[in-house]
């Protein structure tokens, strides 16, 4: 089970939150194309390697917030909040 | 009041009024003062004052249990603020669980680190409690005030049962 | 290749079983093939195994990052089943079905296909409704799917509790007869020996790092860990790792990997006579010949390559079947795993051509791929050989999630998602 540090509630067990899927993924607006539309919808890049996602702390504070993790050891590089760039991975600690 | 364990005794509280507001820093400031607190509790934490309770779920959420004329203070206070304030003092039950071993039958509930210095009296947290969504507050050293939706609360009190008989037969084995 | 027989078993015999040769050869890579295949699996092997067989060709690569049948073709629950709710799933897998009733004899190797049936249980009046369109579906299909009653139920497996007063009770059951397992490890050993013998190439330890293209795009190779290799066509079969090779080529493609458990008791004497599944508590389970009682979990819900997932997930379906199956409750688990499965928006695969010439993907397969190997690696190999789908395969494209040609079958996957 992953340790989990909401940003706000602090470290937690993964059983207290919800998945949100890949994180920055932005909906295009009203002209989009059929084939933007897919992209949005489906497309995904399953990043092998440091993965910016989407967590919400559904059993706590109820916020959702960003994560950076490494999806080849699971380690979580850092937790930011939602609408916040992602930070650089390479200066974090794990990368 | 149901002494579940030695040292584990299970109380019901009586039905009381609860609300959940939400809102920025402008309305949980205003519902604090309307409380007759200084401030907002910082996360994770309780305040008490002449208006009521208020348990700091989140960073724009507030847990209120009001006292005499709390609630209509609180109203007061809010108008005029952008915010939501929902009273859910049906959906939710409470009971307090207390005594030395209080905090051991939550561990085996939660994995939550109750020893004191993790989780000190006024600390206050949604969690989950085996797989039902919890509230869980701790007002004395050996005592937690713990809130569950209704419909939860059957199994969660069998639960609990299972995990104090547990603890029983443990201390029977010890001697 | 050495066949295999009582004559042979027994004139080997005779030699003190000294006298066997290895299964399929294994090579270094040459510096150019016509066509390569990516991912050592079930599918991959078995569509070099197709190519070779059915569509005449020769000079043809299997290159495996890992060894033979390590990915999900050795994490499975090794269950086969066809009764899937729409026309396009229910005929590509009634495909797979039909090849699985030949397959042994097909490859001359045992590959262990039980037709025990496999029972789906309802816990819930959504359950009823749903296995009873799939039964009533399935049946205008030509496909076999019966409804049981919770008697019907229990005589066909009997460990199972119809008790109505259990937290999920057991009010009926949809069951395919013809469904059941087979071995897993056989099943991509028996493709491998058999495309071996036809002069398909098996190169094990060797990871696709790039794949190189033209100036006009089309594909003209790979590089390796063992160095570049030409190719006139790539047929990708990479399963958890099918959005990392991809990418390598510019692709994105609609899934999401997750990790997905399972786990096996110690063994007991025979005690499982089907398989059963149910998607409510989210269990699968069936007996392998072994003894050890096969039992599948969730899916965790995070994007992972670590091929382990969290704990919490088998306790919930082990619980969930102490309560279904109570003999289970003194069997103790002997080991657990994990895989990384390939998820699609509609629980449906790709099999199929992509934009960039020369290069065709077999994935998405997600929870159940295994089920499919046969059907799968067969109609692989036919788009490939003719660069166009089969009418099976030609509704599973990536471009249906542009098109709005979803086929979703959320319910048949029967994991919780």
């Amino acid at each position: 089970m992953l340790l989990i540090a909401c940003p706000y509630c602090g470290p937690r067990a993964e059983i207290e939150f919800a998945y949100g899927g890949e994180a920055h993924i932005v909906r295009p607006g009203p002209d989009v194309t059929e084939a933007e539309w897919a992209t949005f919808l489906y497309l995904r890049d399953n990043t092998k390697g440091v993965l910016a996602e989407r967590w919400r702390h559904a059993h706590g504070c109820g916020r959702f917030f960003n994560a950076l993790r490494d999806t080849r050891t699971d380690q979580f590089v850092e937790t930011y909040e939602i609408g916040t760039p992602r930070p650089d991975a390479r200066q974090g600690k794990a990368a | 009041m149901v002494e579940i364990a030695e040292g584990c005794v299970l109380t019901s509280v009586p039905a009381t009024t609860r609300l959940v507001l939400q809102g920025r820093p402008a309305a949980l400031a205003a519902a604090a003062t309307a409380l007759g607190l200084a401030a907002a509790p910082p996360m994770l934490r309780a305040a008490t004052g002449p208006g009521g309770v208020a348990l700091r779920m989140g960073p724009f959420e507030l847990t209120v249990l009001p006292g005499g004329a709390g609630r209509e203070a609180l109203e007061a206070a809010l108008a005029g603020l952008p915010h939501s304030l929902v009273d859910v003092s049906d959906r939710n039950v409470a009971f307090t669980l207390e005594g030395a071993h209080a905090a051991d039958v939550l561990a085996a509930l939660c994995p939550l680190d109750f020893a004191l210095a993790a989780f000190p009296v006024g600390m206050a947290t949604r969690t989950v409690l085996d797989k039902a969504g919890a509230l869980i507050w701790r007002t004395a050293p050996q005592t937690f005030h713990i809130e569950v939706w209704r419909s939860f609360l059957p199994y969660l009190k069998d639960q609990i049962h299972e995990v104090a008989r547990g603890m029983t037969f443990d201390l029977l084995a010890v001697q | 290749m050495q066949k295999f027989s009582a004559f042979s078993l027994a004139r080997q015999a005779l030699g003190r079983h000294l006298g066997w040769q290895a299964q399929w050869r294994s090579v270094a890579p040459k510096s150019s093939y016509d066509i390569i295949i990516v991912g050592g699996g079930g599918h991959g092997l078995g569509a070099a195994y197709y190519l070779a067989k059915q569509h005449g060709l020769r000079n043809i690569a299997v290159v495996e990052r890992g060894w033979l049948a390590g990915g999900n073709t050795a994490r499975n629950t090794t269950i086969i089943r066809s009764n899937y709710l729409f026309e396009q799933s229910s005929s590509y897998y009634e495909h797979a079905l039909k090849l699985w009733e030949g397959l042994s004899d097909e490859l001359n190797y045992n590959v262990m296909f039980s037709q025990r049936g496999c029972l789906m249980v309802a816990h819930n009046v959504h359950d009823v409704q749903v296995f009873k369109r799939h039964v009533h579906a399935n049946r205008l299909n030509g496909i076999d799917n019966e409804w049981l009653t919770p008697e019907q139920v229990k005589a066909f497996c009997p460990p199972l509790n119809i008790s109505p007063t259990i937290r999920y009770p057991v009010l009926g059951g949809a069951l395919q007869r013809r469904a059941g397992t087979a071995r897993h490890d056989a099943v991509a050993w028996g493709y491998a020996r058999g495309a071996s013998d036809l002069g398909v190439d098996i190169i094990e330890n060797c990871e696709v790092t790039g794949i190189d293209r033209d100036a006009s795009g089309r594909v003209t190779g790979v590089q390796t860990t063992r160095g570049p290799i030409r190719a006139r066509k790539v047929g990708v079969s990479a399963a958890g790792h099918s959005s990392v090779v991809m990418a390598m080529a510019g692709l994105r493609l609609p899934l999401q990997i997750n990790p997905l458990q399972a786990l096996v008791s110690e063994p007991v004497k025979p005690a499982f006579p089907c398989v059963v599944m149910s998607n409510t508590i989210h269990a699968y389970i069936s007996q392998s010949d072994k003894g050890e009682m096969v039992i599948g979990a969730g899916t965790d819900s995070y994007v992972s390559y670590t091929q382990r997932g969290g704990l919490h997930i088998p306790a919930h379906t082990l619980e969930a079947i102490c309560e279904l199956v109570p003999d289970f409750r003194r069997l103790r688990m002997l080991r657990s795993w994990g895989g990384i499965t390939d998820n699609t928006p509609d629980r449906s695969p790709i099999t199929a051509k992509t934009s960039v010439p020369g290069l065709y993907v077999n994935c998405g397969w997600g929870t159940g791929g295994f089920k499919a190997t046969p059907g799968a690696a067969n109609l692989f190999a036919w788009t490939i050989a003719r660069d166009e789908p089969h009418p099976i395969n030609a509704p599973f494209t990536i471009e249906r999630f542009r098109e709005g040609t979803l086929i979703d079958e959320a319910a048949a996957a029967a994991v919780a998602h």
